[in-house]
């Protein structure tokens, strides 16, 4: 226990710009060595870009991080594991192809004239595995583990690194129930081994489980450092993470006698329970939930680009199972990675936008390219696109820009139910005030709106009605107004539905 | 050249990349034409330059299906094969029966017929290079290195190894030597240049040409903006194919004669024009123009080559160092236009 009093890791003044955002804000706390500290806050509360600077991904403004006594300013992700600090992504970092020794020792293999040699990392690494998972074969193909079991893999891999911190980002989002118990397990012989770990998570439960210490944040700034024993209970801990935070003005819309336009029943895949709701014309519904809770995942079913089971059903009718099925019944999908779903960035705004309803720029196969130019110049006045030409690369617009191109591919499909998967994510506040204007505007010509949404403020702020999702199940569903209980919503996301009567 | 071009955008007459590409690789062409003219006696001359459209024409036809492919991001490394296949089968089927020994007989059909079915047959190549790489989605680089094979294959048994020229009706030779205007311009030539005007038509001012760019410059987005990117990539192999099929009956015509080895590295050659002309490997960027005049940077390059006393076994080597110098130079062309 004495261990416990020295510091593993410190910041002092740790500050980050981003053009127009201050991202994290003169942070300073201290992370006790051999303990397992927790960092919670919303989204965009400045956590990740906290750990961007830890382990060398950024590089902050101004500010100094200290680990083990040591001034540490890594330029790279090697430096900072040089430096004693390792981390654990949500998405694994492990090669299937190879067996779990030759995974251990990935990257840093030793070798002789160019060959792999045996070596005492090799020794080290195995029985780091040995000692937090023995019924892991050494031998066995990584591709024949659970997720669990390279997730420990993975785990020893940071541990036999000689890393005295580790940085686990959501380490459960993949994981059944089972497997967190045992993850759990082994973080908390990590500890007894006097590591210090860094636990991340939206799981309010896991942190009270497993944590020693937490620390907030919220609006990139440190709001506490304390001993989870003096947070009394997940009420206080949310109340510390939302604050007193004024959320976007919500206006009531007359919408009651609307008749439904989408009726989903039973809805499931491998993530989601049987979820079932409907939407109402000229409604905008929010979809909340974490990350993993399902809200994609229930946006690609009824866009036909995913298989499901259960009913889908659009004005009365089933919709086919492709996207091309669902643009031609009505609906169009902003998904939710602009970059690798949604955007040709190496097309023009003039390329991109029409191509969601081709009949509308060309007569029997034939492009018409004033028609075309009409769309794309159409859409760049009213969203405000701000580009020199509509000739420009949409790989040379900025985030906003970008998603506002994809939302213009959407609007030209002349949908009357949009999807839109996180419309504002990575982008500027001017941007998003735009883009909720548009939603609004939409709304109020009577078309329906889905928006999935991993932002409280955004669902808050235009959605009329509210689904909360929570590990792929429909907890619970709310319309918006001024007597919304933002901490019950928190509570109910984070897995707190069987806490009520907290 | 470069520095006109900058100065040009400086003045805000912004070009494409495209455009840009294009106009790079046609000036390559005019350039390395009047450099080979300086060191090759006799070179500088409009026959010269009639001669390396007409020597090419079959490898510009292959092409046009291999540009709309690599576009889309897909390769046919098939068409060579098809060419070598659809000509055996064409005259396979257009032999009279009963000749002298099985190299001699064959199905006797009406030429029109023999040459149809010989269609069909490279139709099938194409279909199956779609339904492994669609359906079944195989890198489409290993189908359609294997179905080259098969139909290759195919060729050589049909012909045991050599070929088929004897017992054929004497209207199998006229498609394939129609001469225009008592020119040296023969039919299949005036077919060529009328399938590159057709191509690029197609592909600058139509649904079908932009959907070829949609899916190859990203086929997720594609297919969530509501393409179907499986029914077009089958379509650009059917083409494709139905080209080299045409390509190798009018070969067959031209030689009366069906070759299992006709046609051999032609796909390489069709791939080479193609990436010579400035059409991205990755897919989602390219053109039909650039194609034809990489074609022609090529032809230039291997007969300059010959007329400059180096022996034809250097040609290879020649080809190898002008992809590689393409490459580099549009790579870098793009970066610096892009900075």
């Amino acid at each position: 226990m004495t261990q416990q009093q020295s510091s593993a890791l410190s910041v002092e003044g740790l500050t980050k710009d981003y053009p127009g955002v201050r991202a994290v804000d003169n942070v300073s706390f201290t992370i006790k060595q051999g303990a397992i500290h927790c960092l919670v806050g919303e989204n965009g509360a400045g956590k990740s870009t906290l750990v961007k600077m830890l382990t060398g991904v950024l590089q902050p403004t101004s500010g100094s991080i200290t680990v083990a006594g040591r001034r540490h300013c890594p330029r790279n992700p090697q430096e900072a594991r040089d430096g004693g600090i390792a981390t654990l992504f949500q998405e694994l970092h492990v090669v299937d192809e190879l067996t779990v020794k030759e995974n251990l020792t990935l990257g840093m293999e030793a070798s002789r004239f160019g060959f792999l040699v045996n070596s005492k990392t090799d020794e080290v690494a195995i029985e780091t595995l040995a000692t937090i998972e023995p019924s892991i074969d050494p031998e066995a193909r990584v591709a024949s583990l659970s997720v669990a079991q390279k997730q420990i893999l993975e785990i020893s891999r940071a541990a036999s690194s000689g890393a005295s911190v580790i940085i686990m980002d959501e380490p459960t989002a993949a994981l059944s129930e089972r497997e967190v118990e045992r993850l759990f397990a082994v973080i908390r012989r990590l500890r007894d081994a006097n590591v210090t770990v860094v636990y991340i998570s939206h799981k309010l439960d896991e942190i009270f489980e497993l944590g020693d210490d937490v620390t907030v944040f919220r609006d990139g700034k440190h709001i506490v450092t304390k001993p989870l024993d003096e947070v009394d209970g997940r009420q206080q801990l949310i109340e510390l993470m939302i604050g007193r935070t004024v959320f976007q003005q919500y206006e009531p819309r007359d919408i009651a006698d609307a008749e439904p336009i989408l009726q989903v029943e039973h809805l499931k895949t491998s993530l989601l329970k049987d979820v079932s709701f409907h939407v109402n014309k000229g409604e905008v519904v929010g979809f909340y939930g974490l990350v993993g809770a399902g809200k994609t995942e229930i946006a690609r079913a009824i866009y036909g680009a995913d298989k499901f089971s259960g009913s889908v059903r659009f004005n009365g009718k089933e919709i086919g199972p492709t996207p091309h099925d669902a643009i031609a019944a009505g609906i169009a999908l902003v998904p939710e990675e602009r970059r690798t779903q949604g955007l040709f960035t190496n097309l023009t705004i003039r390329e991109n936008v029409p191509v969601m309803n081709l009949e509308k720029i060309s007569t029997t196969g034939m492009l018409s390219p004033s028609r075309e130019r009409q769309a794309a110049e159409h859409f760049v006045a009213q969203l405000g696109i701000a580009t020199s030409s509509i000739e420009k690369h949409t790989e040379k617009l900025s985030g906003g820009n970008q998603q506002k191109v994809v939302l213009a591919k959407c609007l030209f499909a002349e949908a009357d139910l949009l999807l839109l998967d996180e419309p504002t994510r990575g982008v500027d506040v001017g941007a998003k005030t735009e883009i909720y204007d548009v939603i609004k505007a939409l709304a109020n010509e009577g078309k329906s709106i889905c928006v999935f949404s991993t932002e409280l403020e955004e669902i808050l702020g235009i959605c009329d009605r509210i689904i909360l999702l929570y590990e792929g199940m429909l907890e619970e569903e709310l319309l918006n107004g001024e007597d919304v209980d933002i901490a019950h919503i928190l509570n109910v996301v984070t897995g707190g539905a069987e806490h009520k009567g907290q | 050249m470069s520095v006109q071009l900058k100065a040009k955008m400086a003045k805000g007459l912004k070009m494409s990349d495209e455009a840009f590409i294009t106009l790079l690789v046609v000036s390559a062409a005019v350039f390395i034409f009047l450099f080979a003219s300086l060191l090759v006696p006799n070179f500088f001359q409009f026959q010269n330059v009639v001669n390396l459209v007409t020597n090419n024409w079959a490898v510009i036809s292959l092409g046009v299906g291999v540009t709309f492919l690599l576009v889309s991001g897909n390769f046919d490394l098939s068409v060579g094969g098809i060419v070598a296949l659809s000509g055996v089968l064409a005259v396979w089927f257009a032999q009279a029966p009963g000749g002298a020994n099985a190299l001699a007989s064959g199905f006797g059909m009406p030429t029109w017929m023999a040459m149809l079915f010989a269609l069909f047959g490279a139709l099938a190549i194409g279909g199956l290079n779609a339904l492994f790489v669609v359906r079944f989605k195989i890198p489409s680089i290993i189908v359609t290195l294997g179905t080259m094979l098969v139909a290759r294959g195919i060729a050589q048994v049909i012909t045991h190894g050599s070929q088929r020229n004897t017992n054929l009706p004497d209207n199998f030779g006229f498609l394939g030597n129609i001469y225009l205007f008592g020119t040296s311009i023969k039919l299949p030539v005036v077919l060529m240049l009328v399938l590159v005007c057709v191509a690029v038509v197609i592909e600058k001012r139509t649904i079908f040409g932009r959907l070829t760019f949609w899916i190859g410059a990203n086929p997720v987005a594609a297919r969530l903006s509501g393409i179907k990117n499986a029914r077009h990539q089958t379509h650009l192999y059917l083409f494709s194919a139905a080209i080299a099929g045409m390509v190798g009956i009018l070969l067959a015509s031209e030689f009366k004669s069906g070759f299992s080895s006709r046609g051999m590295l032609m796909e390489f050659d069709a791939l080479v024009i193609a990436l010579l002309g400035g059409v991205a490997i990755a897919g989602g960027f390219g053109s039909v123009v650039g194609m034809f005049f990489g074609a022609l940077i090529l032809a230039t390059v291997t007969s300059a080559a010959t007329g400059l006393v180096l022996s034809p076994d250097w040609q290879y080597i020649l080809k190898a160092i002008a992809v590689f110098l393409a490459i580099v130079a549009q790579t870098w062309a793009l970066t610096l236009k892009n900075r």
